[in-house]
């Protein structure tokens, strides 16, 4: 295959880190052969820079000038003890558990007390080294350069079904748990499927153990759908202190009267990249997507949206906020599609940061693409400081202006957070954002 | 008591003076009402009282129980006793009303010297206050003040002072867009407060208010003075003959 010549030190290491662990990765025959087409999809591509509209504020190919060395399974062992420090307010959620220890499953740290009849659980290491011909067609071929990177080194993740009109009753925490001593890079794929009827609150985790190293690169991609009428709220939270490189996928397709609640926590990486892709492929469908993004020092924490309206009838709604402080760098990229034909789209789009600093940053970039004519649209942005005279109401009540800074602050953010449904899973998303506004 | 002395002050952005030499005592135990046209100073004055920083005091002085306040914040002037209800209430959301109240209580309590209350002893605390001035429990569970109708939210002020227990009460335009059953209901609310250790200003443009927090002085405020001072009498002269003798033009 004519390839295009890699240009940078991270872009040929890439190449090279995958010919040395082609072999060893999960899968044979039509696995193998996935993950190197992947592989030359994007040395065609390379890193995206800010040339490509997407990657218009986040250079990749200028700010990933090393990759780590793919994460092998590491010999030390984790206890619950330990995952459940590091899970802090969501150890104590009631919930069944599922473990990827630096992008492998474990499991003796999984705990699924669902009958098979509920919920079926793989993990996909297993199903790529079995390759049957059914899961091909899960791999998506044009996510770009970062899924394709995901796809060529994937280690493992889960397959995760909720049969039709069933319901877990509890949520699903998946825990994605960083323990590698040296920096490494992850490569973790989840397919999540949510069948006609049923439900699911899935909550992903990102957590780092006591002594994990700073500076480790994960990119986790989990592609999502939802059948007829099901309903799946999907939480995400990343609060890190580790300096890491997070690159997160969502892509979700919904059916008929189908509804996904999304919420994205994104708590200090040194970089984070959110990409959520959403297609609307039944009337109907109902989208509710929030996040909080909370950023200080030099983090870049960029959240970038697909919403396809494929469909007539379809609802989609979200509200992104974002607290930044130093020179910290906030981004929103909202795109909405509506096809020629999906009138009576309904979408509402809304992005806020709380400046707290004078050299921090914020771009917003709403962009519509209207094609249909009966439908209703709408975007909005807003970059604030404290406002001074809610400050000046606390204070008149007593409240010292670090408390009410604090509560203003948690107030703003508060809009979003207060979307999430799962009360134990909203206090614990809260606690962390909390905790992340308490720490100077 | 609350002192006022020559008391001058400007907004502190463009310089432009609203108090001009405002000289006031309070004593406590009384009501004192401060009535005057639109743009005499009245809530500029107010403001200063709690420590606003948009103006800034050129001159003058202000003492309550015989200690300067001028360079105290506003959260200070509130653990001393100093409390000033909004003429509009600012709307917090995402804050419950009761996170609020409670973060307020314990902040002045703390600065008085006094333990923090338990959460039961807060909870009834504040129930027995909301229940007399109705303000049901779901408006306390509500994000403060957000969607609450004008009446709401004038209660909500008198709330917060209630259970601030203030000693220095500034009421600014309390009576402002409320229909004549509000003013009954927060007026009964504020002056449950009177008392022998409590001195209130009460800030208004009309009369009506003063029909049910009835005032023992009335000062006239206009061109950033006090131009004169009166018994409870003198509103209702002022509503007869309005503002024009102060202000030097036809009302």
């Amino acid at each position: 295959m004519n390839v295009t010549t890699l240009k940078t030190k991270a872009e040929s290491q890439l190449r090279e880190q995958f010919d040395a662990a082609a072999e060893k990765l999960p899968g044979t025959g039509w696995v193998s052969a996935l993950r190197a087409r992947a592989m030359d999809a994007f040395a065609a591509e390379g890193l995206p820079h800010r040339r490509v509209e997407e990657w218009k504020y986040t250079d990749l190919r200028e700010r990933l000038r090393d990759v780590p060395a793919p994460g092998a399974a590491t010999a030390k062992t984790v206890t619950s003890t330990d995952l459940d420090r590091a899970l802090g307010p969501f150890a104590a959620i009631d919930a069944e558990r599922i473990v990827l220890v630096d992008g492998v499953y474990s499991a003796d740290l999984s705990k699924v007390s669902a009958e098979a009849t509920v919920i079926e659980l793989m993990s996909l290491a297993a199903m790529l080294e079995k390759a049957p011909a059914w899961l091909e067609g899960k791999f998506s071929s044009n996510g770009g350069a970062v899924v394709a990177l995901n796809t060529a080194f994937m280690s493992d993740g889960v397959l995760l079904k909720v049969r039709k009109d069933q319901d877990p009753g509890k949520p699903v925490l998946l825990v994605h748990a960083r323990t590698a001593t040296e920096p490494t890079a992850l490569a973790v794929r989840n397919v999540i499927s949510v069948e006609a009827g049923a439900k699911l609150t899935l909550v992903e985790a990102h957590v780092t153990l006591d002594g994990a190293a700073r500076g480790a690169l994960s990119n986790i991609v989990t592609d999502v759908t939802i059948g007829d009428g099901a309903t799946c709220d999907h939480i995400k939270s990343l609060a890190d202190a580790t300096a890491s490189t997070h690159l997160a996928t969502w892509t979700t397709k919904l059916g008929k009267d189908a509804t996904y609640r999304g919420f994205q926590l994104t708590a200090s990486p040194a970089l984070a990249r959110n990409d959520i892709n959403i297609l609307f492929n039944g009337e109907g469908g109902k989208l509710d997507l929030s996040g909080a993004f909370l950023a200080r020092g030099a983090e870049h924490i960029d959240t970038t949206l697909v919403v396809d309206h494929a469909v007539p009838h379809c609802e989609s709604r979200e509200l992104f906020k974002g607290v930044l402080d130093g020179r910290a760098h906030g981004i929103f990229q909202g795109k909405i599609i509506v096809r020629p034909d999906a009138q009576k789209t309904d979408g509402k789009q809304m992005s806020q940061a709380l400046m707290l600093s004078p050299d921090a940053q914020f771009s917003s970039k709403p962009e519509l693409e209207i094609y249909a004519d009966d439908v209703v649209c709408g975007h909005g942005a807003t970059c604030t400081e404290i406002d001074a005279d809610l400050l000046f109401y606390c204070r008149s009540r007593g409240i010292p202006p670090d408390v009410a800074r604090a509560m203003l602050t948690e107030s703003f953010i508060g809009e979003a957070v207060e979307k999430i449904e799962n009360e134990a899973v909203r206090e614990a998303i809260g606690t962390l954002a909390i905790d992340w506004l308490r720490t100077k | 008591m609350l002192e006022i002395k020559n008391l001058h002050a400007r907004i502190a952005d463009d310089g432009a003076e609203i108090l001009r030499g405002i000289d006031l005592v309070v004593p406590k135990g009384e009501v004192h009402a401060i009535m005057g046209p639109n743009g005499s100073g009245k809530s500029t004055l107010a403001y200063v009282l709690a420590g606003r920083d948009d103006y800034e005091v050129t001159e003058g002085d202000i003492f309550w129980n015989g200690e300067s306040i001028l360079e105290m914040g506003p959260d200070e002037r509130a653990a001393k006793g100093v409390f000033l209800a909004f003429q509009y209430p600012m709307e917090i959301p995402g804050v419950a009303t009761m996170t609020f109240l409670r973060a307020a209580l314990n902040a002045v309590r703390k600065k008085r010297g006094l333990k923090e209350l338990t959460t039961p002893e807060f909870m009834k605390l504040v129930r027995a206050k909301a229940a007399e001035l109705g303000v049901s429990d779901e408006m306390l569970k509500r994000p403060l003040n957000v969607g609450f109708s004008g009446g709401e939210k004038k209660r909500m002020e008198i709330l917060q002072m209630s259970v601030l227990e203030p000693t220095l009460c500034v009421l600014d335009e309390t009576d402002s867009g409320l229909d004549i059953d509000a003013i009954r209901i927060v007026s009964e609310g504020a002056t449950k407060l009177r008392g022998p250790d409590r001195a209130m200003l009460v800030i208004t443009h009309y009369q009506r208010l003063l029909n049910y927090i009835v005032p023992d002085k009335v000062h006239i405020l206009a061109k950033g003075r006090i131009q004169k001072t009166g018994g409870k009498e003198l509103a209702l002269e002022l509503e007869k003959s309005g503002y024009a003798d102060f202000t030097g033009k036809a009302a």
